[in-house]
């Protein structure tokens, strides 16, 4: 069903010496079988998902929210420590007026809907985004209050990206960084990498993007460095914990067949 | 329940003198004394808002709350500071007593003026003076009426004789507060009948400050969970003290009296005289009170604990907020879009308006003006523990920063500074008087004079430890830095988890 492919650059020629950076997970030698310690996901096709029902696009996202609530519980059980959602984009402003003010509010709902539920099973929430003064206050309020209930908790981390865009994020560390008053010389990735918003975030593992889109489309743009990409084809209202599963055993798959190249390649480079 | 170390069971309270065992024989003042325990009564916080109501009706004393109190916007700290004042003044500590005396003398000859209608009004009026001190006997004296302790003839004479000794200790000359209790009553009822009027500071007791009591700093994390409760207790409160006032000022005043008024006060009474009933030290009000003023962050004995249950009241509070039901749960668009998050631009800088409100109109009325700065001034002095020529420079450094600032921002030429005025100007109150305010506070600060603030000297501003990010390479606060705080914080508006607590705190 999943169109795979890995994003990170054309496949290397039989043999060639991949020169693969040192990523931070390489180093806590849970490579191999090991469940990803953060997945995001892109919901998309929603909008699709409505129009083959020829319903309006507003009832694909209502759709999304069983989704959401389903894949929460799924990451939370298999053992995945961070899970973030791309829920609105910088980008998605440009949509009908009606169809944000839609999600706008189905959002709150949702967000006072399931807090309790969240915070009972231990889920730390988070928003990545939200400096657009088109959020509407008591949006930003829930946002604030769900982030405050929920911030004592231990159990995964949801971060959901709300009027997100990976090169702002990137634009904002930088500007930071000059505030800072940090020297040229003594900038590196780590220290850059502090400047961002929640700099405790680890890099995305695993990717999954819905309905066999195959863009980044301006997400986590520092985080995804490294991450795996998997592309099922099946729309999100549709996606279920089954999918979910799946695209973590593909994940786990490919992995092991990196680890084996990087193992050879990388790891003892006398033998 | 009228018993609770009494040594002749069966008979009520005060029919006999209670043993006093731990003060001195005869003396007025000092632990034992019913003087001295009045004020840790958990009535005498019920006792105190009468009082203040009554002295709040006498045309100069309510002249002199109107202009200068803080109790509108910061009724707690307020409430705190009397309270200690009272304390020191009844404890044993003889030069204690006398400086406490000296610096409330002090602090009232700065109150004068003329009300709204230009009669003029002094604190320092001997009339006056003497009918506080008649407020506070007369309203422990109903306290222990309506809590089901009255006193006995002899008690209320001994009772008497403290107040009046209080009085002298104040250095006011006899003469203003009757001799003996005997002729106290008529005294009293004249007052009442004759010179007690409905003035504006009563009312904005009566009907205002109940009504919007800010919540103690404990609970400003969840503000939904203190207006619920506000409003269910603001108006009993407003109940309670008007049925506790004398019938005869009632009616000239023209306050009505709610059918059932009577018993409920009497219940509240009785309910606040039912908590003595607790362990010792459960409740006290130097306790309540000392919870009611810490704010969560500060680094009290009791901090963590406090910093856990104000952090639990936080996720408490945004818990209510998420599951209280939405008005319209239909899905109507975003309203208010454009409207909100404008605050939210610069993180920890106030907005003008709200920083007018939340620090420099001290006195609440809506009008920056000089006893906004007196206030400060009070506040501050009155934390440091100032005498004088300390205390003069501060006010006289603070007088000056309100000439500066009546001169830049009083555009309309009223001679006060509208919430508007400051807002419109948005402006830079970094002038060369601030600055000097900044030093002046410094120098007080710095009681040994070495230059730096050490933690001892840190602690008696801002009642809280040093916290490291203040603190220079070699762990001390500078006078450099310490300029610097402060004008961050009032020209610059930046939220500061120091000076918050000493000047916005209610």
């Amino acid at each position: 069903m999943a169109v795979e492919q890995v994003f990170g650059g054309p496949s290397p020629p039989a043999g060639a010496v991949v020169p693969r950076p040192v990523v931070p997970r390489s180093a806590d030698g849970e490579r191999t079988d090991a469940t990803p310690r953060h997945v995001a996901c892109v919901m998309d096709g929603n909008g699709r998902w409505a129009a083959r029902r020829d319903l309006p696009r507003t009832s694909g996202h209502r759709a999304a929210e069983a989704t959401v609530i389903d894949i929460v519980e799924a990451a939370r059980s298999a053992g995945v420590r961070w899970l973030s959602l791309y829920a609105f984009s910088t980008e998605n402003w440009r949509r009908p007026g009606e169809e944000v003010d839609y999600l706008l509010c189905l959002v709150r709902r949702v967000v006072r809907k399931h807090a309790p539920l969240l915070h009972a099973r231990g889920i730390r929430c988070r928003f990545l985004g939200g400096a657009d003064a088109r959020i509407p206050a008591e949006l930003a309020r829930d946002f604030a209050d769900l982030t405050t209930l929920t911030s004592r908790n231990r159990g995964m981390t949801l971060t959901v990206a709300f009027d997100h865009g990976g090169r702002r994020d990137i634009v904002e560390a930088a500007r930071s960084l000059i505030r800072s008053g940090a020297a040229p010389e003594a900038v590196d990735e780590d220290s850059f990498a502090a400047h961002l918003p929640f700099p405790d975030t680890p890099d995305v593992d695993l990717v999954i993007r819905t309905s066999g889109e195959q863009r980044i489309s301006n997400f986590m743009l520092w985080q995804v460095a490294y991450a795996e990409w998997v592309f099922p084809s099946v729309l999100w209202p549709d996606f279920r914990a089954t999918h979910f599963l799946e695209c973590l055993n593909t994940y786990q798959r490919r992995h092991r067949r990196f680890g084996g190249v990087a193992a050879d390649t990388n790891g003892e480079p006398g033998s | 329940m009228t018993q609770t170390t009494g040594t002749n069971p069966g008979g009520a309270e005060g029919t006999a003198p209670e043993p006093e065992s731990a003060a001195r024989p005869g003396a007025l003042f000092g632990p034992g004394t019913r003087f001295h325990r009045l004020f840790d009564d958990p009535c005498w916080a019920a006792a105190m808002i009468r009082a203040t109501v009554l002295e709040a009706a006498h045309p100069q004393i309510g002249a002199a709350l109107v202009d200068s109190s803080t109790f509108v916007t910061h009724p707690w700290r307020r409430m705190t500071n009397t309270l200690r004042s009272l304390q020191r003044m009844a404890g044993t500590d003889e030069p204690a007593r006398e400086r406490e005396a000296a610096r409330l003398n002090r602090m009232h000859a700065r109150l004068n003026g003329t009300d709204a209608a230009n009669r003029p009004y002094d604190a320092m009026d001997p009339a006056a003076r003497a009918w506080v001190v008649a407020t506070m006997f007369e309203s422990a004296v109903t306290m222990f009426r309506w809590s089901g302790r009255p006193l006995d003839q002899a008690a209320m004479e001994e009772l008497y004789a403290q107040f009046r000794a209080f009085q002298a200790v104040m250095g006011d000359l006899p003469g203003q507060l009757p001799e003996s209790l005997k002729d106290f009553w008529p005294y009293y009822d004249r007052v009442v009948e004759e010179e007690l009027e409905n003035t504006e500071a009563l009312r904005t007791i009566l009907y205002h400050l109940f009504d919007h009591l800010p919540a103690p700093p404990l609970l400003e994390g969840v503000p939904t969970l203190w207006a619920a409760g506000r409003a269910l207790a603001g108006p009993a409160i407003g109940v309670v003290t008007v049925a506790s006032l004398p019938e005869t000022f009632r009616r000239r005043a023209g306050l009505t009296e709610l059918p059932g008024a009577e018993a409920l006060t009497q219940g509240a009474y009785l309910a606040l005289g039912a908590a003595r009933l607790l362990p010792d030290g459960w409740i006290t009000t130097e306790n309540l009170l000392d919870l009611l003023s810490l704010s969560p962050d500060s680094d009290d004995p009791r901090g963590r604990t406090l910093a856990a249950v104000g952090d639990g009241m936080k996720r408490f509070g945004a818990l209510l907020r998420l599951i209280t039901p939405l008005p319209d749960a239909s899905d109507r668009p975003g309203a208010g879009a454009s409207a909100g998050r404008s605050a939210q631009g610069d993180a920890g800088r106030r907005g003008a308006e709200e920083f007018f409100d939340a620090v420099l109109d001290q006195t609440g009325n809506g009008y920056l003006d000089w006893p906004d700065l007196a206030a400060m001034a009070r506040e501050l002095s009155g934390r440091l523990d100032l005498d004088e020529p300390e205390e003069t420079r501060l006010y006289a450094a603070c007088a000056a920063w309100w000439r500066e600032l009546q001169s830049a921002l009083d555009t309309d030429g009223d001679g006060r500074i509208s919430r508007q005025e400051y807002a419109e100007a948005v402006p830079s109150l970094a002038g060369p008087a601030l600055i000097r305010v900044a030093e002046v506070l410094f120098d007080v600060t710095d009681a040994d004079g070495n230059q730096t603030i050490d933690a001892d000297e840190y602690r008696a501003l801002f009642r809280t430890g040093f916290r490291r990010e203040l603190l220079d390479a070699d762990g001390t606060y500078t006078r450099a830095a310490f300029i610097k705080d402060f004008l961050a914080f009032m020209a610059g508006r930046q939220r500061s988890s120091a000076f918050d607590p000493l000047l916005a705190q209610a």
